[in-house]
This record gives C-alpha cells, sequence and structure tokens, in this order.
C-alpha cells in the first residue's frame, strides 16, 4: 500500500438509541479503526448481526455515528450530527446497499440511468456506459422491465451497475453477490475485477463469505462479533489479474482461509 | 407438468370470459329489476312523492335537447373543478412544505386533526355571510372538503415513504426537490388515488349543496327549483343526472390510476 490513505476510520462507535423493554448501553460497534488506500480493493468479513451494514451507513453518511470520526482525504466528515450529514460526500462515495433499493415504478433502464438524471450527467457517453455495463451483468434484453418482473438476483445487479454507472471514486459494496448462485456470482466477481481493473476504483466490499473476500481484496478485515472491532487484518498478496476459478486450489489462498477462519466465530 | 401447465392455460381464458358473461347478465338483470322497482315505487307512492323512471328518462332526453340541462351540467362541473383544483393544491402542497419543518409539523399536527372534526357543512351560512352569494362561498365548501381527505392522504403517504429509497437517492446526489418529486410523489401514488376516490365525488355533491342555497344555475338549483316547483319529476332526473356524473368521474380516475400505475404488480393481476 503505497498509496495514503483516502478514507480513515477512526475510534468509529454506534448505539442505537433505546426503546421501551431493551438494553439501552447496547454498542453495535465501538473504537473501530481501518483505513483504505486510493485504488484499495479492501473486503470485510464478520458474521450476520456483527454492524457491517450500520459501519457502511456511516461512511456514506446517511446514518450518524454516536462517537468517532470518518475522514476522506484527510478532510473530517461531519457524521456525528444528523443535521450535517452530507449522504454520498457529493457523489464521491457510491454505495451498493444490501437491499437492491430499485425505484419499483422505474424499468430496469431507468434505474441504472437514474444517478445520471439526478447529476444531469446523462448524454450519449454516459448512456453507452450503461448499455455496456447492462451488457457485461447479462441484464441486456431487461431495460424495459420493471424490478418487480426481474429476479432478486437479476434486481442485484441492476443496484450494482447503477452505482458503477457514474463512477464514483470510492464505492462501499454491501454483500452485492449474496443472492446469486455460484455460477453467476464468479462470472459477475471477474467482471467486477476487470472493471476494478481498468479504473482502480476504491472499493469496501462488506461479505459473509470468506472465499469471496480473499479472491477479491487486497488486504481482508475481520469483524467480530457486536459490538463490532476489528479482529484481525489479512494481506492478500495473491498476484494480480487473478482467476477466480482456479484461485482456490492455491496454497497460498488456503492458508489465508485457515487464518481468517479461526478469526470468525 | 408442462402439460398441465397449457391445459391450464387453455382453460383459462374462456372460464374468464364465462364468468365475465354471468356477471355482465346479473348486472342487466339486477338494472331492470331496479327500474322496475322503481316503477312500482312510484306507481305506489304517487307522482309528487316518486317520479315514473320513464318520465325522468324523457325529461332528461327534452331537457337536454333544449340545452337547458347541459347549462346546469356545465355550471356544476366548472365550480367542482375549479374548488376541487384549490382544494387538491393546497392538499398535496402543503404535506410536502411541513416535510421540510418538522417542528412546525409537530406543533401544528394537533390543530389539523382537530379541524377535520369540524362539520363543513355547518359552515355555509358563514361563507355566505364573509363571501356573498357567488361562486365565492361554493368554492370555499368544495375547497374545504377536498383538501382534507388529500392533505391527509398526503401527509400519511410521506410518512410512509420508504426511508432506504430517499438513502439511495440522496446518495446519488438527488436535491430535495428531486427525492420528493421522484421518489416521494411516485411513492405516495397510491395514498393519492385513494383520496381522490373520495374528493372527487365529494366535490360534485358539495357543489350542489352549494346550488340548493345560493346561486340561479347548476344542477342543484335545477333540483331545489324543481322541488319549489313540485316538479318531482325533474327533481328526479336532477339526481339522475349528478349520480351519472359521479359515475363517469370515477371511471375515468380508475383508468388513469391504472395507467399510471402499471408498474404495481397486484393492478396487473386486477385487471384480468
Ligand atoms: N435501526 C436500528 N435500530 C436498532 N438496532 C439496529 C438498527 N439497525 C441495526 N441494528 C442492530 O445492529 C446490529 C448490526 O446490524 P447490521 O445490519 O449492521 O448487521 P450486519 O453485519 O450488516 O448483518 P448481516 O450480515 O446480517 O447483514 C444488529 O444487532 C441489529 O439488531
Ligand atoms: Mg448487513
Amino acid at each position: 500500500m503505497s498509496a495514503q490513505a483516502l478514507l480513515e476510520v477512526h475510534d468509529l462507535g454506534k448505539r442505537f438509541a433505546s426503546r421501551a423493554g431493551r438494553d439501552s448501553s447496547l454498542w453495535v460497534i465501538r473504537d473501530l479503526s481501518f483505513s483504505v488506500a486510493d485504488g484499495e480493493f479492501l473486503t470485510i468479513v464478520g458474521p450476520s448481526g456483527s454492524g457491517k451494514t450500520t459501519l457502511l451507513n456511516m461512511i456514506a453518511q446517511i446514518d450518524v455515528a454516536s462517537g468517532g470520526e470518518v475522514r476522506f482525504q484527510s478532510e473530517v466528515a461531519p457524521i456525528n450530527d444528523p443535521k450535517s450529514l452530507n449522504p454520498g460526500l457529493s457523489c464521491r462515495i457510491g454505495y451498493v446497499t444490501q437491499e437492491d433499493n430499485l425505484l419499483p415504478w422505474r424499468t430496469m433502464l431507468q434505474n441504472v440511468l437514474f444517478p445520471l438524471v439526478v447529476q444531469g450527467r446523462l448524454n450519449d457517453e454516459t448512456r453507452a456506459r450503461a448499455e455496456m455495463l447492462i451488457r457485461t451483468v447479462g441484464l441486456a434484453g431487461f431495460e424495459n422491465h420493471y424490478p418487480h418482473e426481474l429476479s432478486g438476483g437479476m434486481r442485484k445487479r441492476a443496484s450494482l451497475i447503477r452505482t458503477l454507472v457514474y463512477d464514483p471514486p470510492v464505492i462501499l459494496m454491501d454483500e452485492p453477490f449474496g443472492a446469486l448462485d455460484a455460477q453467476t456470482r464468479t462470472v459477475l466477481q471477474e467482471d467486477l475485477l476487470r472493471l476494478w481493473n481498468l479504473g482502480r476504483k476504491t472499493i469496501i466490499f462488506v461479505t459473509h463469505d470468506i472465499t469471496e473476500a480473499i479472491a477479491l481484496g487486497d488486504r481482508t478485515l475481520v469483524l467480530t462479533r457486536a459490538p463490532a472491532r476489528v479482529a484481525g487484518e489479512h494481506k492478500i498478496d495473491l498476484p494480480r489479474p487473478r482467476d477466480i476459478r482456479g484461485i482456490l486450489t492455491d496454497p497460498k489462498f488456503i492458508e489465508i482461509y485457515q487464518r481468517i477462519r479461526e478469526q470468525v466465530q | 407438468m408442462t402439460s398441465q401447465d397449457t391445459a391450464l392455460d387453455l382453460a383459462q381464458p374462456s372460464q374468464v370470459k364465462w364468468r365475465q358473461y354471468v356477471v355482465t347478465a346479473g348486472r342487466i338483470v339486477l338494472a331492470i329489476l331496479l327500474v322496475a322497482a322503481w316503477k312500482i315505487g312510484a306507481d305506489r307512492a304517487g307522482p309528487i312523492y316518486v317520479a315514473d323512471p320513464f318520465l325522468v328518462a324523457n325529461r332528461i332526453v327534452t331537457d337536454t335537447m333544449s340545452g337547458e340541462l347541459v347549462h346546469h351540467v356545465y355550471v356544476t362541473l366548472r365550480l367542482s373543478v375549479i374548488g376541487f383544483a384549490i382544494g387538491c393544491f393546497f392538499g398535496v402542497v402543503l404535506p410536502f412544505l411541513l416535510r421540510r419543518l418538522p417542528r412546525l409539523t409537530d406543533a401544528i399536527e394537533p390543530y389539523i386533526m382537530a379541524s377535520v372534526g369540524i362539520p363543513k357543512y355547518a359552515l355555509i351560512p358563514l361563507f355566505i355571510l364573509w363571501f356573498g352569494i357567488d361562486d365565492a362561498p361554493k368554492l370555499w365548501l368544495v375547497g374545504l372538503l377536498v383538501f382534507y381527505p388529500i392533505f391527509i392522504a398526503v401527509f400519511a403517504g410521506i410518512r410512509n415513504v420508504d426511508r432506504r429509497l430517499i438513502n439511495m437517492a440522496r446518495v446519488m446526489g438527488a436535491s430535495e426537490a428531486m427525492i420528493s418529486r421522484e421518489v416521494i410523489w411516485n411513492s405516495l401514488q397510491s395514498f393519492f388515488f385513494a383520496a381522490l376516490k373520495i374528493a372527487l365525488p365529494r366535490a360534485i355533491s358539495a357543489t350542489i349543496i352549494g346550488e340548493f342555497l345560493v346561486g340561479n344555475a347548476g344542477l342543484g338549483f335545477f333540483i331545489e327549483y324543481s322541488r319549489q316547483n313540485f316538479d318531482t319529476t325533474g327533481v328526479f332526473a336532477g339526481i339522475v343526472i349528478a349520480t351519472a356524473l359521479v359515475l363517469v368521474i370515477n371511471s375515468v380516475l380508475v383508468r388513469i390510476d391504472r395507467r399510471l400505475n402499471a408498474w404495481r404488480p397486484t393492478d396487473r393481476d386486477m385487471e384480468l
């Protein structure tokens, strides 16, 4: 990691407001610190309910933090005050959420073009890019389908390229391939790596799947159960470009897998 | 498996068609029964109380030909439309403004909810006192009666919008105005149309009631004027026309709703 830190998370904490009948002092995330370098592909694994989505929500600034700070290009992002939140940091942080969050009254194509339209950047060039991405993820022919007419996996793919299409420098991904079959998943992982190789975006990629975390990432963070903290950090020094299918038998892969496996409870 | 599917596919359309025939036939029979009951009632009660349906039909035709009824319908429709537009405008815009001012909303919400309870028709004498006997008092009445259902529905619709969609749009750089128009407005369409189905017939009834009391034209005037002249046939003709008006407006509304909300899966199923 020769590049400087693009995004730093420092002592971040999150506690949800209590409701009657519940323990009020339950921290979901506590004293969580890590940083991401410019152009790095960081993967995060952690058990279900460990606060991964909560973490990404805070980085994307759609949710307030209860403590700590997030710095983007050394500039402190105001995430402790709900009023000063700046979701997406002025289109510099893209976020592929765990649910697809497509607009149900818009067709797949309109959904993919949505960020370009709201940013006033819809032109021949960006439209061509959208079409290219639609083809890449195998959604060609479904442009005029409404979300409820697509399968769950297709909706996830549409929501993935909806963020890729406007090319934000940092992209957060919350289990984007969770609902896919193994075959499609591998194809999309390869596509994602190829697209990433072209543009070298900074990606923070959350997943349950240790194999996926190793296959895609430059570095993998392992989170503990709530309150989430960094249980371990693993540099994935497997050469790129990677062969996602072949990598599984690589002795180095197996060794990293064993190490991470032990840390994920 | 496949053969069973095809069998079902083949069976279904004819079954649906058959069911459709039964429903249509049932409706015709019911209509005939209703007119028959009306006719018997008219004969029993006498022409002062219940007009003969055939005389009513006859009356509608002649008064339509003469242009009299057309004029009254035009006057009533014009007032209903203007009053509806005013009430609808405020009913939609106000909740969107309040969305941006949560504290003000909390402060005034109990007052708005309390004002729902005011019987609007009871205000007509006040409106006449304040606004004279032209269109103004009727417009106030129609506007208020339309405003409330729409305001309440849009207000509830805004509260009901999926936060995640709003967050998604924000992250992608959508302005608040765009979020209001694209995400919130589209999300609350079903609320809005449900309110329209209440508000539109209300606009017509409110106009007619207003016309009972002030003015010298409109369906309400026509009905009341006929009554004062012991012209029960005229009263019934006016009621039939008013009912027809509401039915036409409702069917147009249902069609618009279906067109606009074609993306919704349930609507498709219901169209079968
Ligand atoms: N709005 C909320 N109010 C209260 N508690 C919440 C809220 N959102 C999340 N939590 C709690 O925070 C914890 C972490 O949730 P989060 O969604 O971040 O988990 P996750 O790591 O993304 O899980 P998964 O892998 O299943 O998606 C959970 O215990 C959950 O109950
Ligand atoms: Mg999650």
